[in-house]
């Protein structure tokens, strides 16, 4: 199917100011976005209210608009748009491609459905339509969605106040309970209660924070492990899986806060398959028509059970790290995509040869981990949870997890060549510790284990140094023992170099 | 020598030079030629999507000591290597990265063949369409220097990618990288104090009076000196860290023992604070360094951004004015000389950020970067000059006069700059600014008229001005002769005034009818009551002394978590008042940045 003849202009609408939970990874998108598209002929009218972003650059939009990403000013440049293409006699329509800026981009496009604008001033959404953002984003009918379709879910109800809440409760059954805001980015405001008072009170606060005043109470998947899946599709249906990112960190620790790896690491082919099967799934009920998703999973290290966490309709934080994970250019082809493409039609600029139809490959292992900034933030509690903390992220590239892993920490710029050894001393609250002097205390180094922190993968090696067992750090923190395996290899190597001085 | 199976399997580990050296008690360059004596370098592979299977032509490499099949494509071009900034943090963060972008895009129009080395899977540098080459590697030494040597670079542009390549710029130099730009003794005279002294002497530039101190009692010395208040600092950081404002001797013991580490070698600095002084922040791009006599080189201002807030508060946090809407002709005359002086004296090659305090008709250095600053890509847009592109090509051989940028640009209209902070992710922070940077990002508010530019960037920045209500104001007992002033322009808006006693007293006397409600400590219904109510459309709240109260803590965060806008100091406060009226007056409506430049 050729590219489509009845757009003359596309409205992108990027994510504004770089916030926790939606940073530079849209500048990417977007940017990408801007020059497949105008390589395709079209106009393309960018609003963006951040000034740092290589997007809002005036060569890269035919009309760039640093304005406020509010609905009230989208619609102020949605009609100028349309008067200014009535002046130029344009052939073919303006249309708003909502799903490669972030959260914010797919919140305004939503607000000007429901406010009628799109409507009024003939603008169609592109990419994903709007009754589609809505199955993918309302937690309740995602989820209604997903029992339909024959996949499993969390046990979970919604609520509105806190009798709904307790009710929800009641019916789970158990603590700890997730608590999500509906319609917050990030998971602003979300949380996991451990005991009756705290529920109530994250409850509470949830339903204030949620836009929509409603939050979503759940059956906890606390040391399930964690899965996402990239998947793309166009409009004769052709799906294909870019990645497979795997949680270093199970369940309980926001994604965006846990150290990823791809593709995955412990899952038999037959689990992965079906896995991938269940993401066609997914996108074809929830109906993205054309483009991008990030699907999430979770899997009970006990039992095996999977169950569809949810799904972001759009280019997502993941899409960035999977673009670059596997060099497939998922923002560029979603933009292409949604002007009629198919992805047989286009064709990978990597290899020139093969359509972007082709699942990529990858004969390596990407670790990604994410950088915090609590330093800046002493009154703040560091514990990690369902709410995204850290404010940024470095990858690293190796042949076996333990290259990319310890190339990784290094790249984290934190003063570490890596996952230690290198002489510096560990600084944990007031207390310092030498880098190879005596075993760190068992209480601390329990505590740091048991719950999740930004320092938790080289409490892992102190906790080797100290005597722990795989078993024992696996009971701590549920991080599979197959990563637990490959970082007592880096513990114990090093050792065989210290021996070296002696 | 080392083993060389031993070696080998910490390399194929993931072992930096660095572990391994401190491991087996010897030193990183020890390792590094044992290795390279040994044959053991990493090789280059390509992410390609398909497993190598298929030819691959974008060139996008990472390395690995899996050796063997190494996939670089050999070129004669000259190579030019960026280096980017790694993970984005509080303090550096998307404005370096957008700097290197700029720098792979002008070099690669120049016809030199573009290397970009980072580590942050989030950016736009790291788009395999963006340089030449794009190297997926960490950004230490050891790892930059290989593929410097590898790819048998030409030089290295280590200014634009924040403190990350900046830290490693001098080892790089040592081992025979040509850091190309701003020579390093001049970075070198900006950065270490006495030098820098020395120079302002000599160019007679004043700067507030400051002293270094090694340890506590010296610290107390030069504060005692100076007279509080006085800002306190480590020497060498990006996004200050651990800088304070301290107004006692208990204060400054208490920094000194628990903030930072002060030794002979990393001495604390201590300057004289300038109260109630304005902050204007100065980007300029210069070629001087190209020109055996200084004064034929070019230097242009690319922007003077004015504070709204009063110093003190980081320039990364801080809301700016572009141009400055409040500086006389005569003290913007200042500026423009000292930035000119100063560039020349550097021989600056690129770009250079100054920092000054105006206090009266003195304007005061405080501080120099002979690099990419944070503020370029807002500059860059305001005036619609690509500063960081231009500048990439003056590092790489092009005079200003050659790139047609000789006249600096003033805009006839305003570009407002706010910053926007995580607060509401880590509930209980106080949200008082301070020299210790903690916004993750920016808007721009663009307009013909102050007041709409900042009402825009307010929207933008998801705090947007109310235009009725009720305003809650509480101030330090310092502001209240400044407060009656502010809170008469709220009146005459039509807002309703809200206040505890202290406050609401001083407003009343000034004849402005308010409504005086219980401090948290006298009873209910109290400021947090109506916050969380939604009966508080605006808070104006300026900390009162250097330890805040519990209470006004309790107001702040309560604004953040209720969504309430809020205005810790009166400029602020007056500026959101001028956006005000000028939304009640006309609206706002939308241009495009091709339409203004």
């Amino acid at each position: 199917m050729p590219r489509r003849t009845d757009i003359h202009s596309v409205l992108i609408i990027g994510a504004g100011p770089i916030i926790i939970g939606q940073a530079c990874e849209f500048d990417y998108s977007v940017t990408q976005a801007c020059k497949a598209l105008r390589e395709e002929g079209y106009r393309i009218v960018l609003v963006n209210s951040n000034p740092a972003t290589i997007m809002t650059d005036p060569e890269f939009a035919d009309r760039t608009y640093i304005e406020p990403i509010t609905p009230e000013c989208v619609e102020k440049i949605i009609v100028r748009e349309v008067e200014e293409m009535k002046r130029m006699g344009a052939k073919g329509k303006l249309v708003l491609l909502p799903t490669l800026g972030g959260q914010t981009a797919l919140n305004t496009a939503m607000a000007l459905t429901k406010r009628g604008t799109l409507e009024k001033y003939g603008v169609e959404m592109i990419g994903a339509k709007a009754d589609a953002i809505e199955r993918g984003e309302d937690r309740q009918i995602f989820k209604d969605l997903m029992l339909s379709i024959g996949l499993d879910v969390p046990i979970s109800g919604t609520a509105h106040n806190l009798d709904e809440a307790r009710a929800v409760a009641e019916k789970i059954g158990r603590l700890p309970l997730i608590i999500r805001p509906a319609y917050t980015l990030g998971g602003t405001g979300g949380g996991i209660a451990y005991n009756r008072d705290e529920f109530e009170v994250m409850a509470k606060r949830g339903i204030e924070l949620s836009p929509v005043s409603e939050i979503l109470v759940e059956e906890s998947l606390l040391g399930w492990k964690e899965y996402e899946m990239e998947v793309m599709r166009d409009k004769a249906d052709n799906c294909v899986i870019i990645c497979s990112i795997e949680n270093f960190d199970p369940m309980g620790v926001h994604t965006g806060d846990s150290i990823t790896v791809a593709p995955i690491q412990t899952l038999t082919d037959k689990e992965y398959q079906i896995m991938r099967d269940a993401s066609f799934a997914v996108i074809r009920a929830v109906g993205v028509e054309t483009g991008g998703s990030n699907i999430q999973f979770g899997v009970s290290p006990d039992n095996g059970r999977m169950v569809i966490i949810e799904m972001n309709p759009r280019v997502s934080r993941s899409s960035a790290l999977a673009s670059k994970a596997t060099g497939f250019p998922i923002a560029k082809i979603a933009a292409k995509l949604a002007v009629g493409y198919l992805l047989d039609e286009i064709k990978n600029d990597i290899t020139r040869e093969t359509p972007a139809s082709f699942e990529p490959t990858i004969d390596y292992v990407v670790t990604k981990i994410p950088r915090f900034a609590f330093e800046k933030f002493p009154q703040a509690d560091p514990t990690l949870n369902t709410q995204m903390k850290s404010v940024g992220e470095a990858m690293a590239i190796g042949r076996t997890f333990k290259e990319s892993l310890q190339k990784c920490l290094r790249s984290l710029e934190i003063g570490r060549s890596g996952l230690g050894g290198d002489g510096k001393p560990w600084r944990i609250g007031a207390d310092v510790y030498e880098d190879r002097g005596q075993p760190l205390p068992r209480e601390l180094i329990t505590q740091k284990l048991s719950s999740p922190n930004a320092e938790r993968i080289f409490f892992i090696r102190h906790a080797m140094r100290a005597g722990f067992s795989v078993e024992e750090i696996f009971n701590l923190t549920k991080i599979d023992r197959w990563f637990l395996v490959q970082i007592k290899e880096i513990v114990d190597f090093e050792e065989e170099l210290a021996a070296v001085k002696n | 020598m080392m083993n060389r199976d031993l070696l080998a399997k910490a390399k194929s580990l993931g072992f930096s030079d660095r572990q391994i050296a401190h491991l087996t008690g010897t030193t990183e360059d020890d390792i590094r030629s044992t290795r390279k004596k040994l044959g053991l370098v990493p090789s280059y592979r390509l992410v390609d999507t398909c497993a190598a299977e298929f030819e691959a032509y974008t060139p996008y490499y990472y390395s690995t000591y899996d050796t063997g099949d190494d996939e670089i494509k050999p070129s004669d071009t000259k190579k030019v290597m960026i280096l980017g900034g790694g993970p984005n943090r509080i303090g550096q963060g998307i404005e370096f990265d957008y700097c290197c972008v700029h720098a792979a895009f002008a070099l690669k129009e120049d016809g030199f063949e573009t290397l970009m080395v980072n580590s942050n899977p989030e950016t736009v540098s790291t788009d395999y369409d963006t340089s030449d080459k794009l190297f997926f590697e960490p950004l230490t030494l050891e790892d930059v220097l290989h593929i410097y040597e590898r790819e048998k670079c030409w030089g290295a542009i280590a200014q634009f990618g924040g403190q990350t390549p900046l830290n490693l710029a001098l080892a790089l130099q040592k081992n025979g990288v040509n850091i190309i730009g701003t020579s390093p003794q001049s970075i070198e005279i900006a950065e270490d104090r006495k030098l820098f002294a020395a120079m302002l002497k000599k160019l007679n530039i004043p700067q507030p009076p400051n002293g270094l101190a090694t340890n506590e009692a010296e610290a107390l010395e030069a504060a005692q000196k100076l007279t509080y208040p006085v800002l306190v600092r480590p020497s060498f950081v990006l996004g200050g860290r651990a800088m304070q404002i301290v107004f006692s001797d208990a204060e400054l013991r208490h920094y000194m023992r628990f903030a930072v580490e002060a030794s002979p070698e990393r001495p604390v600095l201590v300057d004289k604070f300038l109260e109630d002084a304005t902050e204007v922040d100065v980007d300029c791009i210069a070629d001087v360094g190209h020109f055996a006599n200084p004064n034929e080189g070019t230097i242009v201002i690319g922007g003077m951004l004015e504070h709204i807030e009063f110093a003190g508060v980081h320039s990364g946090d801080a809301a700016m004015v572009l141009p400055p809407h409040t500086l006389s002709k005569s003290v913007i005359e200042t500026i423009r000389t000292y930035t000119h002086a100063m560039a020349r004296e550097l021989k600056v090659i690129g770009l250079m950020n100054v920092q000054y305090a105006v206090k009266g008709d003195t304007v005061y250095v405080l501080e120099v970067n002979p690099r990419a600053s944070r503020t370029v890509p807002f500059v860059s847009k305001a005036i619609g000059v690509p500063l960081a592109k231009l500048a990439a090509k003056v590092m790489a051989g092009k005079k200003l006069k050659e790139l047609d940028f000789t006249e600096e640009i003033w805009t006839k209209y305003w570009a407002v700059k706010e910053s926007v902070f995580p607060f509401n992710r880590f509930h209980g922070q106080d949200i008082l600014l301070s020299p210790e940077m903690r916004s993750t990002g920016e808007v721009m508010g663009l307009d013909a008229d102050l007041g709409i530019a900042y009402a825009k960037s307010q929207m933008a920045a998801n705090s947007p001005l109310p235009l009725s209500g009720k305003v809650f104001i509480s101030v330090s007992d310092a502001h209240k002769k400044q407060v009656a002033a502010v809170a008469k322009e709220y009146a005459d808006l039509g807002f309703e005034l809200i206040s505890t006693s202290g406050t609401a007293k001083v407003l009343s006397d000034a004849g402005l009818k308010v409504q005086q409600i219980h401090k948290l400590a006298e009873g209910r219904p109290n400021a947090i009551d109506l916050l969380k109510n939604r009966e508080i459309q605006l808070v104006i709240n300026t900390p009162a002394g250097q330890s805040p109260r519990a209470d006004e803590v309790k107001i702040r965060t309560t604004a953040v978590y209720t969504g309430t806008p809020i205005m810790t100091t009166l400029s602020g406060a007056r500026a959101a008042a001028l956006g005000i009226a000028a939304l009640k007056k006309s609206g706002y409506a939308v241009k495009t940045v091709q339409e203004y430049h």
